[in-house]
């Protein structure tokens, strides 16, 4: 039996005991065999002595259980780590921060506990994925919409609180700001509800955010403040029908007045759905096609601009845009989708036809008209989260295919919040391709795109793949902690990390010496006096493991 | 209809429904089958766009099939093992996700067209 730091093997057989009787024999795993199982299976620390690794899970079926949990585990201080599903593979999987805890694993609370199609949300438990959440509505008819990431298996709720996106429209793909109404057990084992679930008895817990006074909800997210047990959610009505269209342009100097008229559009609502910026000619696929050139591969190039593409820098080179124009290969291609009526979304696509009429060569293509619902048989020849439809296609990310034959053990994703601006593209190449050359890390090699998930910003979300060959897990991870630490000089920060990088991270939040880790600190000594829950996610370090921090 | 009597129509339903449930010569791989399509089918069912199978595809070059429900030579003991410790991109599943018994009847199915060593 592992143990966890500073826990002897009696006090932990003792601890082991009480959890038995509070959720049942069957739901603790102490064996080595059954703990491994919640290793990190993307871990840049394969086969390395460092693995961040559990001491033991144990998993509830009910919010009483887990009031129970945490509340033995405060009498024992014995540290917690609460997942939902632990499907984030590339963000750090089901392992603990801090090695030795015991995983709270919550995949069996996996009720779907309502369902309101009449003003569209959802109130729901920590295991349902977005698979069971589709399969919930499409089981029942119900005329709603889900908003999913790429892999359809995580968490509804775990998603939200590690704050990741999807790919409907503006209103839902931020997960966490489409969320109404928490229900959270404390690390005192106390339960706690937000907003309009403050009210006993309340009627309208997920429709209206806020209730009255300091709102709290986002201190739960990327945090360790408390264990969410129920979880409330806005859902998009289903739409009548869906549009998705290019723009595509010739010059390299359209980009930064592509991307103005793009934030103008989207910032206008003239276009709501997921916009993805490629470059045919930089040989740079839309977030939305990545499937299906991991698939069936790449388009072709010829010799001629694979050579151009060699010579380039930072994706320009006069040759090249001369190779473009007279190939009629874009320099940038742009997608925009709507969704709704299809005479308003008709009307959406050409007034963003009109906005982008001021480029020289503009040309403008319709890719897809369809009319919802579709068949959920074939919402495979669209990048299916764009329709609402979950999917484990991103999947052939580092995989095996006719077109890689050296799958990856697995990647960790840098993925940079930087601004909504043509130059910004340029710059964050010309930083971290010159810094990943220099550390001989394989992103940046070739001019990168970001994607447009959050509006008013860009997000890059490049892969790090993790390799059998330890040494070159390290490079990568010490080359990881730079390019986050060279962001940071450029005023740059991750929107989220895997543990093994989040003290890198969140030291580039430092404005005003540290001031917003002190603040977090300040609220973990006041809401974990025992240092229980999630010692160092986020690097927020109970006081009584704070020398951990540096 | 007297109380008794709606309570005798009730209780010969449920005497009908679990005759008929039991006498149904029932797919015996049902349970393995749900399994599947619950947890291996979004990677592993036919088509390129599946990634587990194009994966099969790419490793076996021709040689078997990448469709794993079409394998002849995956026994049990090798399906226990891959979902317990993953292979490549894929990872490990949990207890939790995958049960012991879920397991058991996932082998079973996927090791249906394998004969027995």
């Amino acid at each position: 039996m592992r143990l966890p730091p500073g826990v002897s093997s009696s006090e932990f057989a003792a601890v082991v005991a009480e959890f038995e009787r509070a959720v049942g024999k069957q739901w603790v795993f102490t064996r080595d065999e059954d703990v491994d199982l919640y290793r990190d299976a993307f871990s840049p620390f394969l086969h390395e002595a460092e693995e961040l690794v559990a001491s033991a899970a144990v998993a509830p079926s009910t919010t009483l259980e887990v009031q129970e949990i945490v509340r033995i585990a405060n009498r024992r201080k014995v540290p917690l780590y609460p997942i939902s599903t632990g499907k984030n593979l590339g963000y750090g999987g089901s392992a603990p921060a801090y090695s030795g805890s015991v995983v709270v694993d919550l995949k069996r609370m996996n009720r779907v506990i309502e369902v309101n199609e009449a003003n569209a949300f959802v109130l729901l438990e920590p295991g349902v994925s977005y698979f069971d959440l589709y399969h919930h509505i499409q089981e029942r008819k119900l005329k709603v919409w889900i908003d999913c990431p790429d892999p359809g298996w995580g968490s509804v709720i775990g998603n939200a609180l590690d704050r990741g996106g999807g790919y409907t429209t503006a209103n839902y793909r931020n997960h966490f700001d489409s969320h109404c109404g928490m229900e959270i057990v404390l690390p005192n084992g106390e339960l706690l509800r937000t907003g309009m679930g403050a009210i006993p008895n309340a009627k309208t817990w997920q429709q209206y955010k806020s209730g009255c006074g300091p709102w709290i909800d986002g201190i739960f997210s990327q945090s360790n403040f408390g264990i969410v047990t129920k979880m409330g959610f806005w859902l998009m009505p289903e739409p009548e029908a869906y549009l998705r269209g290019t723009v595509s342009l010739t010059r390299y100097a359209d980009l930064g007045p592509m991307v103005e008229t793009l934030n103008y559009l989207e910032n206008a609502r003239i276009t709501a759905g997921f916009p993805d910026i490629a470059s045919p000619l930089n040989g740079y696929p839309p977030i939305g096609q990545l499937q299906v050139w991991n698939e069936t591969g790449p388009p072709s190039q010829t010799d001629e601009h694979r050579k151009l593409l060699s010579s380039a820098k930072l994706g320009y080179s006069p040759e090249l845009e001369a190779y473009g124009v007279k190939s009629g290969i874009p320099y940038w291609q742009l997608w925009l989708s709507f969704h709704g009526p299809a005479g308003v979304i008709e009307a959406q696509w050409q007034a963003a036809q009109r906005h982008f009429a001021k480029f020289e060569g503009a040309k403008f293509r319709v890719i897809d008209r369809v009319k919802l619902p579709i068949d959920p048989a074939k919402a495979d020849q669209y990048h299916e989260p764009e329709l609402g439809v979950p999917s484990l296609r991103a999947f052939s990310i580092g995989a095996r295919t006719p077109w890689n034959p050296t799958p990856s053990k697995g990647h960790m994703w840098f993925s940079p919040i930087v601004p909504r601006t043509g130059e910004a593209i340029i710059e964050a190449n010309r930083v971290f391709s010159e810094a990943a050359r220099e550390l001989d890390m394989p992103l940046f090699r070739s001019f990168s795109l970001p994607a447009c998930f959050w509006e008013r910003c860009f997000i890059f979300i490049l892969a790090t793949p993790v390799t059998e060959d330890p040494a070159t897990n390290k490079r990568y991870r010490e080359g990881f902690k730079k390019l986050i630490a060279i962001g940071g000089q450029h005023g740059w920060g991750e929107y989220r990390t895997a543990p093994v990088f989040q003290k890198s991270v969140m030291d580039v939040y430092s404005f005003n010496d540290h001031a917003l880790q002190r603040f977090q600190e300040t609220l973990k000594d006041a809401i974990d006096p025992n240092g229980i829950m999630s010692p160092g996610r986020y690097a927020i370090w109970p006081k009584r493991l704070r020398e951990r921090r540096s | 209809m007297s109380r008794r009597g709606e309570a005798w129509m009730l209780l010969a339903g449920f005497i009908i429904c679990g005759s008929v449930w039991a006498a149904e010569p029932s797919d015996p791989y049902a349970a393995g089958r749900a399994v599947y399509t619950k947890w291996c089918a979004p990677c592993h069912d036919p088509g390129v766009i599946h990634p587990g199978t194009n994966a099969l595809t790419a490793k076996y070059q021709g040689v078997k099939s990448g469709v794993l429900l079409e394998w002849k030579d995956l026994p049990p003991e090798l399906v226990r093992h891959l979902v317990r410790n993953g292979i490549s991109v894929m990872p490990q599943f949990r207890k939790t996700e995958i049960s012991d018994t879920d397991l058991d009847a996932l082998a079973k199915f996927l090791a249906r067209n394998t004969p027995a060593q």
